[in-house]
């Protein structure tokens, strides 16, 4: 068959349920609100890195759907999270981005968090340490132990990634992420880490689309980087090995960098126990990245903005022991790859903003198909079936027929049973 | 031509070469031993950091596999501007400090059909230079594009 024509177009694909979704999950307003409410306000997100903080009072804000978020770092040494907005009015308390809360503002004392608007006082814990003029304003009717902030479930874990999440009742994190991460795990545990980039992007197109370029390999005929550092038996026998939780996990294979001009090993300044030139993935629902590449530790978190809107947040790692000279080899090898001018993550950023611009709010829907079987090896699409297959059962929605409640395919028992 | 006069030229002769993607030609007013690198401060993460770093070898590395590379092919254009020029006491070698706004004049990098012929901000920052001057001409030692960006939506492929 040549060009189809509409009812073609709009067929059910020949393939089976879960090999194929409906691109409405990446364009409807009401399936982006749901999912704000439904995932991302139960999961946990890595806002920041224990090195972003790292002297007492220092702090860093963030956000999570729509919830604006302070972490901090006590006294005591320890980083706790809250909700960035005042009980009183509310008003945002603190809007840099860093900074330390050891000196004093021109609203208030040092070492505590004051709301500019009105002055009220906060202590690292998130108690209210002070509220203005409060006898006189309250005559005992409410006392300031009745007005602490927002205390936020936080764990700074899996090489000190400061992780939060809005839902008390949400699964401890070494439950929800534990065993993804064993693979890294005593890699990025060895010693302390440090972030020495960061940088982000706001591009137009769903955050899941974001997530799904980093859970298959297949684009790699995207990166003429990947295909001649990459293409060899050992890469096509990479395995994505899927977790609980809609997690996956790609394995790992030695990459050739010297196969591309101007590029050198990077096994001399391998992560602790990792073997040289070595490359895993961890790939966390609903759209957290970390990429260890040899000598050096990608992270990117997603924060959704609208359905055809996302922001994407760009930390590199290093070991908090390197030298000068260390730091400055990690940190080429890093952008050579992953910095905004390097190899592959401008070409990563067209290849989803390409598929934003098909697939705006209002379009027709298309078949998106996830239907490649290769083994579970680097080309098979088992990550973005096993994630969907996640995101349906959070959502109660189908993804081939968002419209419809879930059930699971065949495939996701198949998924289950090899584990 | 003073000292100043020979380093501004220099300074929009490489802006020229650079708008017109004439990467070879930009790559011959630098000395064998010219160092470039894109660096931005991170206030999020209190950090210098360092985007890009290349000598002249990798940067003929970079140009020459540009053709490998998909890319968003919007054409960049430089506007800078020259605010200071301080000549060495021996009038070798010099150190410039220039502002540059650099725009993208949208092609093919979203949707062509809506977005293309309108011009965007893409980054801004400072060119730091550091030139010699030899037979009358400014010859690059060091240039450090000091951005204010950290919000790099789609990079480039491209030296800025």
């Amino acid at each position: 068959m040549a060009a189809r024509n509409h009812n073609q177009w709009m067929a059910k694909p020949p393939l089976e349920q879960g090999e194929w979704i409906d691109s409405r999950v990446y364009t409807d307003h009401e399936i982006f609100e749901e999912e704000n409410e439904k995932i991302f306000k139960s999961t946990w997100i890595p806002v920041c890195h224990e090195s972003e903080l790292p002297k007492p009072y220092d702090f860093r804000t963030s956000s999570i759907a729509r919830e604006p978020i302070i972490v901090c770092r006590g006294p005591d040494n320890q980083v706790r999270a809250f909700l960035n907005v005042c009980p009183h009015r509310g008003m945002m308390i603190e809007r840099r981005p860093s900074g330390s809360f050891y000196e004093g503002q021109p609203s208030g004392n040092p070492k505590r968090m004051t709301c500019m608007f009105h002055g009220w006082q906060f202590d690292m814990k998130g108690s209210c340490v002070y509220v203005s003029r409060e006898k006189e304003g309250y005559q005992d009717r409410l006392c300031k132990d009745d007005v602490g902030l927002r205390r936020l479930r936080c764990e700074v874990k899996f090489g000190g990634f400061v992780w939060v999440n809005l839902n008390d009742k949400a699964p401890d994190l070494e439950t929800w992420a534990g065993k993804p991460f064993e693979c890294l795990r005593k890699s990025l545990e060895a010693e302390p880490l440090e972030v020495f980039h960061y940088h982000k992007a706001i591009v137009d197109t769903n955050y899941k689309l974001w997530h799904d370029t980093n859970c298959e390999f297949y684009h790699d005929f995207m990166h003429y980087h990947n295909r001649v550092t990459g293409f060899n038996d050992a890469y096509f026998a990479r395995k994505n090995e899927a977790f609980d939780n809609g997690h996956i996990v790609v394995g790992t294979f030695e990459v050739n960098y010297d196969k591309y001009e101007g590029f050198e090993s990077r096994a001399a300044l391998s992560f602790p126990h990792l073997p040289p030139n070595q490359w895993y993935m961890i790939d966390l629902f609903p759209g957290i990245n970390f990429n260890l590449r040899g000598s050096a530790l990608r992270c990117d978190v997603v924060t959704p903005l609208g359905p055809n809107k996302t922001m994407i947040e760009f930390r590199g790692l290093g070991l908090k022991s390197d030298s000068k000279e260390d730091r400055m080899t990690r940190i080429n090898h890093h952008n050579s790859i992953w910095g905004p001018f390097g190899r592959n993550l401008h070409e990563d950023l067209i290849g989803v903003q390409g598929q934003g611009n098909t697939m705006l709010p209002g379009t027709e829907a298309r078949r998106v198909l996830h239907g490649r079987q290769e083994n579970q090896t680097i080309h098979d699409e088992n990550g973005m079936r096993h994630y969907y297959d996640e995101w349906g059962r959070w959502l109660n929605r189908l993804p081939s027929s968002p419209d419809k409640p879930y059930s699971a395919p065949k495939e996701t028992e198949a998924v289950t049973a090899a584990e | 031509m003073s000292t100043c006069e020979t380093v501004r030229d220099a300074i929009y002769q490489a802006t020229m070469f650079l708008d017109a993607q004439k990467w070879n030609d930009w790559l011959s007013l630098c000395d064998e031993s010219f160092e470039y690198s894109i660096t931005s401060f991170s206030p999020e993460i209190n950090y210098d950091m360092t985007y890009l770093a290349a000598n002249k070898k990798d940067l003929h590395h970079l140009v020459d596999l540009l053709p490998k590379h998909n890319t968003d092919h919007s054409p960049l254009h430089r506007h800078t501007t020259v605010y200071s020029v301080q000549p060495s006491e021996d009038g070798k070698t010099a150190t410039a400090v220039s502002s540059v706004l650099i725009f993208q004049n949208m092609l093919d990098g979203t949707h062509s059909h809506i977005d293309a012929g309108e011009s965007r901000l893409f980054v801004i920052g400072r060119y730091m230079d550091t030139l010699k001057i030899e037979n009358g001409k400014g010859i690059f030692l060091k240039r450090e594009l000091k951005l204010d960006n950290r919000r790099l939506d789609k990079g480039s492929h491209w030296p800025l």
